[in-house]
């Protein structure tokens, strides 16, 4: 009896070990990120292939359920290709970037992935994407606006299939101006609606002498989340674009831009901007815009807008306005783009499953212009209009002829994002005229673009 | 007897042999889940590891962060939040478990309930109420100094406060482990020392430093390194209330590491950082231990 339990306690400490060694060895063997795009598996295309599908909320819930209307997108994708078994996970727009770093340095990257230029062109200039050139016909490529396809390639290499766009512009409370009988002070009588920078300070100051329980305008410089809304909004203010046409420098430290953040930090002391400015996020001030405390907010676009109309907390109209410049010239505004990926994860029929997922979500004849209409963007085509029946949305279609040069497809992007908001706080706390603070950003990030291109020649 | 000498070993052998298989599953989760990605990541330190690339580079992580001037303030950072945390989370902690270890069981139960909550809640969900009590246009605070006449301020938006509303949080939400314990030290306390001494005429001051605060070091310990432990990580909220801001002035290490590892997607950076805070933290056990373990008796 005492053998027996002996050769039980030893079997079973033996078994303890080897699960745990076996445990590490398998995560030890684990081939490199880096070498996953290098590997390909020729499969036949017949077998049934199974693929990860990784999504932001990009669509809106359905029913308030979220992944509900991906769902219905897989199950319908899968009527006409049932071979492909497509797993579905919904990441949120908090975590989900840190996910999907983590995924792909242990070499667990989804197949295909709904996202923006900022993260899918960084994959690209890894070598983590498979290019879709196969994808973009001449006819696809004539139809997109070249803002747009720039920010869907590296090089000559397609990695991001566009599907939905939207400018990003100010988002105005129409009601608050009507009731102070400012209506006027908009520039909603010109079809362009572009407006100068002191008209735009005169409206500001009917609603702090008229609504006191408004303020004004908003601006936030928290973190990087929405920092396309505090670029523009000083790039338009300054006259300035955000960075060289080639990409080289930045370009914003001017010294009108550094004067139209030096307006922003006396605006709040004004009280022409929001207080507290500094520990506040893009998504405060939509809040507050929501609430109806707001009059103006600077970081909307016709997607937040539709995806805003359920999370309203007092009943007012939205409207849509370009930002700002000194003399009421063209615009620049940044373009939201919305597209997808494949990540090069090793193994062909992988890769062509994705394809065709992405072509059915794209260009199916029933399903392309319900998903535009579900994301609550404009097609990212030009030949797709008319999508709603909204005078807001005609508008943000005129207003894609302002599209400027997208800062996402710089060199470094990631790193540059990450000096721009401590520098607002800088100046906003008063540490920092507006030119300092804009020359400092300057400076840190050129050398990330210095750094970033000497990396990829390596 | 050679017989017996054998069997007694063969016994001895046995039980030992026990005592290691019941420690093994521990100690394999151990192994797996401490040991090996701590290793892992003091390798992953001396490499140029992000999303492609694995490159060893040696120091140089090391030596770049010590000329990062983000990292040298991100340093300073936690160090002052160490400084000011850890003696007022063991003072008020004290404080509260002297005033409520003798009240009735209703009572002492219904304060160690009261500071153990914050313990046991969702940092998030206490971080998000914060945030809203600091909020700069809406938060109740303004709204309280605002009926002395004080302007509102920027809470967590003002160099000067900042921090300082950091750790405010922090210490809330440190107490609650503390205080159960002290009232646990402090009922084991024979009360015939405490009688003795006040027959003897000591002072009330003199009966804590004489013989409450002797008797609560193995209590003392235990509380000191583990607060100097916790504090030394905060990084919740930080990541929730300021993001390390206004310019930098509430970054801390493990926020850093975060920021490298899963925003820029730099791992060897972050391993690095990772390792500098450990390294700082196991310096500073190690004196702790070495000064105040010296009077531990169990």
């Amino acid at each position: 009896m005492r053998t027996f339990k002996k050769g039980i306690m030893s079997l079973l400490g033996i078994t303890l070990i080897s699960t745990q060694l076996a445990a590490c060895g398998s995560t030890a063997e684990t081939p490199k990120s880096s070498e996953a795009g290098k590997e390909t598996t020729p499969s036949n295309t017949a077998k049934p292939v199974e693929i990860t599908w990784w999504n932001f909320p990009s669509f809106q819930a359905l029913d308030g359920e979220v992944g509900k209307y991906e769902k219905q997108v897989i199950a319908a994708f899968n009527q006409k290709n049932p071979d492909i078994k497509v797993n579905l996970e919904m990441l949120t727009f908090e975590a989900g970037p840190e996910k999907l770093n983590v995924a792909i340095a242990s070499n667990t990257a989804p197949d295909v992935i709904y996202d923006a230029p900022g993260r899918i062109l960084d994959w690209g200039k890894k070598d983590l994407l498979a290019p879709l050139n196969d994808m973009i016909t001449d006819e696809v490529k004539n139809d997109v606006s070249p803002a747009l396809m720039k920010q869907s390639m590296v090089g000559d290499q397609v990695y991001m299939y566009p599907i939905n766009t939207a400018p990003f512009m100010l988002g105005v409370n129409k009601t608050v101006f009507e009731k102070i009988g400012a209506l006027n002070l908009l520039p909603l009588d010109r079809p362009d609606r572009t407006w100068s920078f002191d008209e735009y300070k005169k409206a500001l100051q009917a609603v702090k002498e008229k609504a006191p329980d408004v303020i004004p305008s908003g601006f936030f410089a928290k973190s990087q989340a929405g920092d396309q809304g505090t670029r523009a909004y000083i790039s338009n203010l300054g006259n300035a674009s955000f960075f060289t046409d080639d990409y080289s420098k930045v370009a914003i430290n001017t010294d009108k831009a550094g004067a139209a953040l030096d307006w922003i930090v006396q605006g709040v002391k004004d009280k022409l901007v929001v207080g507290g400015s500094e520990s506040l996020t893009g998504g405060d001030v939509n809040d507050l815009f929501l609430q109806g405390k707001l009059a103006i907010s600077l970081n909307y676009s016709p997607v937040l807008r539709a995806q805003n109309v359920t999370l309203k907390k007092a009943e007012f109209e939205d409207i849509l306005l370009p930002f700002p410049t000194i003399d009421g010239a063209k615009p620049r505004l940044e373009p939201y783009l919305g597209g997808m990926a494949v990540f090069n994860n090793g193994d062909d029929a992988k890769i062509a499953a994705s394809k065709k997922l992405i072509d059915f979500i794209a260009n199916d004849p029933e399903w392309g212009k319900k998903n535009l209409i579900q994301t609550g963007g404009l097609s990212a085509r030009n030949s797709i209009t008319g999508l709603y029946n909204d005078p807001e949305y005609t508008y943000a279609e005129k207003a894609r002829e302002f599209y400027t040069n997208p800062p996402t497809v710089a060199d470094g992007y990631a790193e540059i994002r990450t000096y721009w908001f401590p520098e607002l706080q800088r100046a906003l706390i008063g540490k920092a005229t507006g030119k300092e603070a804009l020359d400092s950003f300057a400076e840190k990030a050129n050398e990330a673009i210095t750094k970033a291109k000497a990396e990829a020649k390596k | 007897m050679e017989t017996r000498v054998r069997k007694v070993n063969q016994h001895v052998l046995r039980d030992w042999l026990m005592s290691y298989l019941f420690l093994l599953p521990a100690f394999g989760f151990f192994l797996i889940f401490v040991a090996y990605p701590m290793l892992k990541g003091i390798y992953i330190s001396f490499f140029n590891y992000s999303l492609r690339k694995f490159e060893f580079t040696g120091l140089d992580n090391y030596i770049s962060l010590f000329h990062n001037e983000t990292f040298l303030k991100s340093l300073w950072n936690t160090s002052l939040l160490v400084i000011i945390t850890v003696p007022v989370v063991i003072v008020f902690s004290i404080f509260v478990a002297m005033n409520i270890y003798k009240k009735k069981e209703f009572a002492r139960s219904f304060f160690r309930g009261v500071f153990y909550l914050p313990a046991v809640s969702s940092v998030v969900s206490i971080t998000v109420v914060w945030g809203w009590i600091y909020h700069p246009n809406y938060g109740i605070l303004n709204y309280i100094t605002g009926l002395f006449g004080a302007d509102p301020i920027s809470w967590l938006g003002n160099t000067k406060t900042a921090l300082l509303s950091i750790i405010a949080v922090l210490i809330t939400t440190s107490v609650g482990q503390p205080i159960i314990l002290y009232v646990a030290s402090l009922g084991n306390i024979p009360t015939s020392y405490i009688e003795a001494a006040q027959i003897d005429r000591a002072s009330s001051w003199q009966i804590f430093r004489k013989i409450i605060w002797p008797m609560l070091m193995p209590t003392n310990l235990y509380i000191i390194v583990i607060t100097t432990i916790n504090t030394f990580q905060c990084f919740a909220l930080i990541q929730l209330l300021t993001s390390g801001g206004p310019f930098y002035s509430t970054t801390t290490v493990m926020y850093g590491v975060y920021e490298q590892a899963f925003k820029l997607g730099n791992f060897g950076m972050a391993s690095a950082m990772g390792i500098v805070l450990a390294v700082v933290i196991g310096i500073i056990s190690t004196i702790q231990f070495k000064y105040l373990g010296s009077d531990v008796e169990y």
